[in-house]
């Protein structure tokens, strides 16, 4: 009998298993990798601003290098005008010699104020410059020229100090990319000192441009360069250098941040701030720091992205081996799970077989001394205990139905001593006679019997051993047949009372069972109607008479036969007339019990027997079966019930 | 069923309770053998509280009656009411056994 749905595994060991270590596995390899993250990221731009200002610092030192001294040169030449009274081959010496000794300056002008060194000149500017095949002197000034305006001139001499020019395309001079470098010299005049020139140094930008753009920072990090006014100087974005200042762009794109570190850088501050670029869009840092020599400021941007590339790299290696170390783990999982589940899968399968019914199924052999392998010793001592249980039970179940049959058996042949052929006496019209015997479950001990003594006799007993079994059918085969033998015993003279006193006598004789039966014995005289009875212990029958009432026939109550020796039953008469009943039963049907455990009774058995009138002694026995079927409604009969009805049709109605 | 037991002089008087039946008539018997057993040889059986009695239930009764006879003692009843002592009545029990309607009565045996 297999029961043949097989359930599902959908979550099975492995998959707890997994689902428990991966998950909390995983956890902790993300807080892992988070962490180093975080942390590498947070020294990482710590250093960053370190190593940014570092950087800064030694650009502007190298720009510092060159742009330095070319004051002092400047300074150097004023002094020697000042002092020296120098003629003007004298300048132009002096000038010469100045290129000679300083490779970064491109030019040198010493202008004078108009008439101041020669009366009829307005312009007087001696300028040297380089070319390709060596220093070229020349005179700067003239209609097309007017110096004493320009700002190269006019600031410092203004401002009486030295002055560095906004960076300029000169065409008139070199004709390169410049700045200059100017100081206003002086003689004394009534004691005053009054501004006699200006003197120059140009200097080229080109180197500056490609030392400050060359930088590279990162990948597309840059450094750029601003004056004392905000212009650019450079800027990786083409067109902006001297085009626009940090002002306009930070205007144009409405950038405050900008403009307020624009404000910074020109008044010399010195920072590293987070900002966003925009020459690339980006992100990122921008450190500045000002150019002391000419108030100039140099900023350097480093893209965030490009500076945290290291840590996502970092955090790249630590993710993948993390990640490695987790399939690895899942793999790891998967495989001892596997080890564990996999005699277990073993065992379910024979477990299966085992429950379908197979017990000598083999069970896998347990390996090692695990929890599993104890579970399948423990599913093997019950495969054999089970197989020794079927084994017994089988045997047991053999045994009793062996003995249930034998007890049908003893029932049957407890059947088949009862008179079981009506009419008993087809030729004998004077009685009307049925009797039924409808058996408990159990094997009980009811019986009934009638039978002819001598020609004009008829006994009719019906009995009830106490107790049920066995016992009580041998005691009922016992009772009836002992009955049987002594009333037809001539001794008896047909009399009850001596029919039962010598039956009792008998059977308690040796009865140490103390088995006892109750019996209503009659004998109808079937010529007058008279009959005698005898009761021992027995329920009284009920007497109908043609066209009366039903009662109780009185009986004395008169002890149980079999229960002891000696005693003396009684013998009473009364008469039948023709259509007269009498129906004998056993406690059967007056104890008869309903689910609601109330009894059938006397008082209900009487009420039924009102209503049968003419019918013939089956049906009588059919109807009050089926009534104490009906009230039973279900309940289990728990007890034989024996009915007997006989009616004297009178003596007339022999016909022989 | 259920069982008191109350010395009265020579008697012991056993009180039954519940249903005297094939189920349990086997404890009565064992009950009064117990009795026997203890020296008790005249025991009353006060059934007022006996709701029931089937022929198992008549059949033991009869062995304790049986058992006490050749030891010299008796076996007597009192209270009996209703179906019981209707089954009494017309089994013959109450003429084989001594049976009265109280305790009294029944201690009252010289």
């Amino acid at each position: 009998m297999r029961r043949g749905v097989v359930r599902k595994l959908t979550h099975g060991l492995a998959f707890r298993l997994a689902a428990l270590v991966l998950p909390a596995t995983g956890l902790v390899l993300v807080s892992i990798v988070a962490a180093t993250y975080f942390l590498t990221r947070e020294a990482l731009l710590q250093n960053a601003e370190t190593n940014a200002k570092n950087l800064a610092q030694a650009l502007v030192n190298r720009i510092e290098s060159v742009l330095a001294p070319i004051p002092r040169v400047v300074r150097g030449v004023a002094y020697d005008l000042e002092d020296e009274h120098l003629s003007d081959a004298g300048i132009r010496l002096r000038q010469r010699r100045v290129l000679a000794d300083n490779d970064a300056i491109y030019g040198m002008a010493v202008a004078f104020e108009p008439h101041a060194r020669h009366a009829e000149q307005i312009y007087f500017a001696p300028y040297i410059f380089r070319t390709p095949l060596g220093p070229k002197a020349t005179n700067l000034g003239g209609p097309n020229y007017r110096y004493h305006g320009m700002d190269w001139y006019q600031i410092p001499r203004e401002l009486d100090q030295t002055v560095w020019s906004e960076p300029y395309y000169d065409e008139g001079g070199g004709n390169s990319l410049m700045t200059t470098c100017s100081m206003p010299f002086h003689h004394l005049q009534n004691g005053k000192r009054m501004v006699e020139g200006v003197v120059t140094a140009d200097v080229s930008l080109e180197w500056l441009t490609r030392l400050v753009a060359g930088t590279s920072v990162l990948d597309t990090g840059y450094a750029y360069l601003i004056t004392r006014n905000g212009t650019y100087v450079t800027h990786p974005t083409p067109g902006v250098a001297f085009h626009e200042t940090i002002f306009s762009r930070a205007e144009e794109n409405g950038d405050t941040d900008l403009r307020r570190i624009g404000q910074d850088m020109i008044r010399g501050g010195s920072r590293f701030v987070p900002t966003t670029s925009l020459h690339t869009g980006k992100p990122g840092f921008l450190v500045y720091t000002p150019l002391p020599s000419t108030g100039w400021s140099l900023g350097v941007f480093y893209p965030r992205d490009e500076l945290l590339a290291e840590v996502h790299r970092q955090a790249l290696v630590s993710a993948g081996i993390g990640g490695g170390a987790f399939l690895a783990l899942a793999v790891l999982v998967a495989f001892i799970a596997r080890g564990i589940t996999q005699p277990l899968r073993r065992l379910t399968i024979a477990a299966r077989e085992v429950a379908g019914g197979n017990l000598e199924a083999p069970l896998p052999a347990p390996l090692g001394h695990d929890e599993v392998a104890e579970l399948a010793f423990s599913f093997g001592n019950m495969q054999a205990s089970l197989r020794d249980y079927i084994r017994d039970l089988t045997t047991a179940t053999a045994n009793r139905e062996r003995m249930e049959s034998e007890l049908r058996i003893a029932h049957d042949i407890q059947m088949g001593i009862l008179p079981k052929i009506f009419p008993p006496f087809p030729n004998r019209r004077e009685i009307d006679l049925f009797a039924r015997l409808t058996p408990a479950r159990e094997v009980g001990g009811d019986f009934y019997d009638f039978f002819l003594i001598g020609p004009d006799h008829f006994c009719f007993l019906v009995g009830d051993v106490s107790g049920k079994g066995v016992p009580a059918a041998f005691y009922m085969a016992v009772a009836k047949t002992l009955i049987k033998a002594v009333a037809e015993s001539t001794r008896s003279g047909a009399d009850p009372g001596r029919i039962l006193s010598r039956a009792n006598d008998d059977l308690a004789l040796d009865n140490d069972s103390c088995m006892f039966v109750t019996i209503f014995c009659g004998v109808l005289d079937m010529n007058t109607g008279e009959v005698r009875y005898a009761c021992a212990g027995h329920n009284p029958p009920v007497l109908l008479r043609a066209g009366g009432a039903p009662a109780l026939l009185p009986t004395r109550q008169e002890p149980v036969a079999g229960a002891l020796e000696g005693v003396s039953y009684s013998t009473d008469t009364m008469s039948l007339a023709p259509g007269d009943w009498l129906l004998l039963y056993t406690d059967g049907v007056t104890e008869a019990m309903n689910p609601a455990q109330d009894l059938y009774g006397e008082r209900r058995l009487l009420e039924q027997s009102a209503g049968f009138g003419d019918a013939d002694a089956q049906s009588i026995c059919d109807r009050l079966s089926e009534d104490v079927r009906v009230f039973a409604a279900g309940a289990e009969q728990s007890d034989d019930i024996t009915l007997l009805a006989m009616r004297f049709r009178g003596p007339g109605a022999n016909a022989g | 069923m259920e069982f008191t037991k109350n010395k009265e002089g020579v008697f012991l008087v056993l009180a039954v309770t519940g249903r005297l039946d094939a189920i349990t008539a086997r404890d009565f018997e064992e009950e009064c053998k117990a009795c026997i057993a203890s020296g008790e040889k005249r025991l009353v059986v006060d059934l007022a509280g006996l709701e029931y009695i089937s022929s198992a239930g008549l059949r033991s009764i009869l062995a304790v009656a049986k058992l006490l006879k050749p030891l010299g003692g008796d076996l007597a009843f009192c209270d009996l009411a209703g179906i019981v002592a209707e089954v009494f009545a017309m089994s013959g029990f109450a003429k084989l056994l001594p049976v009265f309607a109280t305790r009294q009565e029944a201690l009252a045996r010289a």
